[in-house]
């Protein structure tokens, strides 16, 4: 593994998560972006039998990278070599049996229990933002055993109580609040992976329990309006190699789509890696 | 062996949105009387298929998207012919919902995924537009249960989002295991719109490649508009009957339709045009939608004319020799 002289914060969120990514178990990943980046990625460098599937009800497949710009389910470089070709339904009824260890989900808005806003910004109904709905993030977050949501560290992408649940986490952060609701027992949020962090959940609120070198708690801290628990020694994660930035930069995200090269860089100076904000 | 206790079956919440009717006993007389199960030719140009079987006020279901094997000569044609007033199920849909609503067509949405567009947002604050909450899984299965002719279908999902409070949904104390499930209505639309790779000339049509809901949205629908890039004969449908994913006397109307799905992708068939592709992103996400349809819908007769004049053979050919992959996509 070699030393990555320069990436982008995002791409250092995909490296993160693709390094959860584990033999012989299941992901249903949000269809495109950062979830299937993250996981391919985790695929093709270390667990070759983890396995995923797509809203669309694609099985396992071995897809023909790059994928065409903005089109990464039912067309057929997504779909190709797959085991099975399902449709919407098939894949809510494997989340439903029980199937899908994990759910890959990006937001925009996310709160201390895990609830994850993409449906609006604002009181509901009135003006504010509307955006885009759940799409299939709302039966990831219910059905797959554990949720692993990407999203990026700013203040007002973690707050106290997110404007609408579009998909859910441990709703109140009460005991059996999900199964209260109908949701499948034994399910909920697992990670929550930033540019700079990773969080998980102690009794069902967040906790950050690791930071990159490059930034300090207190500065992860003044990107997160909601207060989160903090672990008693919050590890630190390895940077990005030059292996996955070559992956994600020549088979994956090989437009800088999902990279956001406009957004921060982290670089390495010869003694230690330094964060420049976004221009 | 533990004996099964039942308990009593009690209503614990209830989404407070209106919901397409259910009424699988109304939908059973329906068929009675308008599914035809003779073996009639349905050919007919999207023209004739919009104007006999898509009504202003019409509940549209239409399968995947403008960019993945989307019925678009037919969303095309409902713009072009300017139907009024239709509700949408906005599942897995893309720039096609800003479409339609910046053309003026559509009154009310049960989404899904949709890309709040600037027309969007523009009906929404004049309340030319309501929305109803659901998710791309929970359509689907309200699908699924209008496919099978039950009035709802209990999901595991749904419950404890703010989506349920604007939907139809309820969460009710299951009599048989006495947790909370959430119920969701049956979905049955007045009309399915299927774009599909194969079809014969009665509706005997196989779709290809992962896919939505095609099946189910076909068998739940009233009125069922299937477009096909190549019509085949019976004898082809009858030489492998596991291929034959709606049979026939669920389809009203049949449209031949090569490249129907352009400037988007059928999978097997041809990959999409980008450049297009872009235009429609392009003019949707940044409110001028009235230029781009005056240019790719108004502008033109039929979808033919809009191949004919807006695309040109060259990058018809162009598209299908990008699309190296046939693998599956051919019985």
């Amino acid at each position: 593994m070699t030393r990555a002289e320069a990436f982008s914060d995002r791409e250092v969120a995909m490296c993160t998560v693709g390094r959860l990514i584990e033999d012989g178990k299941t992901y249903w990943a949000a269809g495109g972006g950062t979830p299937l980046y993250s996981v391919l990625l985790g695929k093709k460098l270390y667990a070759p039998d983890a396995q995923y599937v797509t809203e669309d009800g694609v099985i396992a497949p071995i897809p023909m990278l790059p994928f065409e710009p903005m089109m990464s389910m039912v067309a057929s470089r997504a779909t190709y070599k797959a085991l099975s070709w399902g449709t919407m339904n098939t894949a809510g009824y494997f989340a439903q049996l029980g199937f899908m260890d994990y759910g890959i989900l990006n937001t925009l808005q996310v709160d201390k229990h895990g609830n994850i806003n993409s449906t609006f910004l604002g009181e509901y109904g009135h003006g504010g933002r509307r955006m885009h709905g759940p799409g299939g993030a709302d039966t990831i977050a219910a059905c797959c055993w554990r949720t692993i949501l990407i999203t990026d560290q700013e203040k007002r992408k973690f707050v106290e109580k997110v404007d609408f649940i579009s998909s859910p986490g441990f709703l109140d952060g009460s005991e059996g609040a999900r199964e209260r609701a109908g949701l499948p027992r034994g399910t909920g949020p697992w990670r929550v992976v930033t540019p700079w962090a990773m969080y998980d959940y102690q009794d069902r609120r967040l906790r950050l329990m690791a930071r990159v070198p490059w930034v300090t708690v207190e500065q992860i801290l003044d990107e997160t309006e909601c207060k989160p628990l903090v672990a008693a020694e919050v590890q630190v994660l390895e940077p990005p190699t030059e292996e996955e930035l070559q992956l994600l930069r020549t088979e994956l995200d090989v437009r800088g789509q999902t990279s956001d090269a406009a957004g921060g860089w982290i670089i390495w100076d010869g003694e230690q890696y330094t964060r420049q904000a976004a221009g | 062996m533990t004996l099964a206790t039942s308990q009593p079956l009690e209503i614990l919440a209830e989404g407070r949105a209106p919901y397409h009717p259910v009424d699988p006993d109304g939908f059973r007389e329906w068929v009675r009387e308008h599914k035809s199960r003779a073996m009639v030719s349905k050919l007919m140009s999207e023209k004739e298929a919009v104007e006999r079987f898509v009504a202003d006020g019409d509940y549209v279901t239409y399968e995947c998207n403008y960019l993945t094997r989307g019925p678009n000569l037919v969303l095309n044609e409902i713009m072009r012919q300017g139907r009024k007033n239709l509700w949408i199920a906005g599942k897995f849909t893309y720039v096609d919902v800003g479409l339609l609503v910046g053309a003026g067509c559509v009154s009310k949405v049960d989404t899904g995924f949709f890309l709040a567009t600037p027309a969007v947002k523009k009906a929404l604050a004049e309340g030319t537009l309501e929305l109803y909450e659901y998710s791309n899984v929970v359509m689907s299965m309200r699908l699924e249960a209008g496919a099978q002719g039950i009035p709802f279908i209990p999901i595991r999902s749904f419950g404890g989002t703010d989506g349920f409070e604007y939907s139809g949904a309820k969460l009710i104390r299951d009599p048989y295991t006495g947790l909370a499930t959430v119920i969701i209505p049956a979905l049955n639309p007045d009309v399915a719109i299927v774009h599909v790779q194969q079809a014969d000339q009665f509706g005997n049509a196989r779709v290809f490649g992962t896919g939505i809901s095609d099946v189910p949205a076909a068998l739940a629908s009233r009125k069922v508009i299937v477009s096909a890039e190549e019509i085949i004969s019976t004898d082809e449908i009858r030489s492998n009957p596991g291929a034959t994913s709606i049979p026939y006397w669920c389809v009203d109307a049949v449209v031949e339709a090569p490249f129907g799905s352009y400037p988007g992708t059928v999978p097997g068939y041809y990959a999409s045009d980008p450049a297009a592709v872009m235009e429609c992103f392009a003019a949707v996400l940044r409110g001028d939608v009235q230029a781009y349809l005056d240019k790719w819908i108004y502008g033109v007769q039929s979808h033919t004319e809009l191949l004919e004049k807006n695309v040109g053979v060259a990058k018809l050919l162009d598209m299908k020799k990008r699309e190296t992959i046939k693998e599956g996509f051919r019985a």
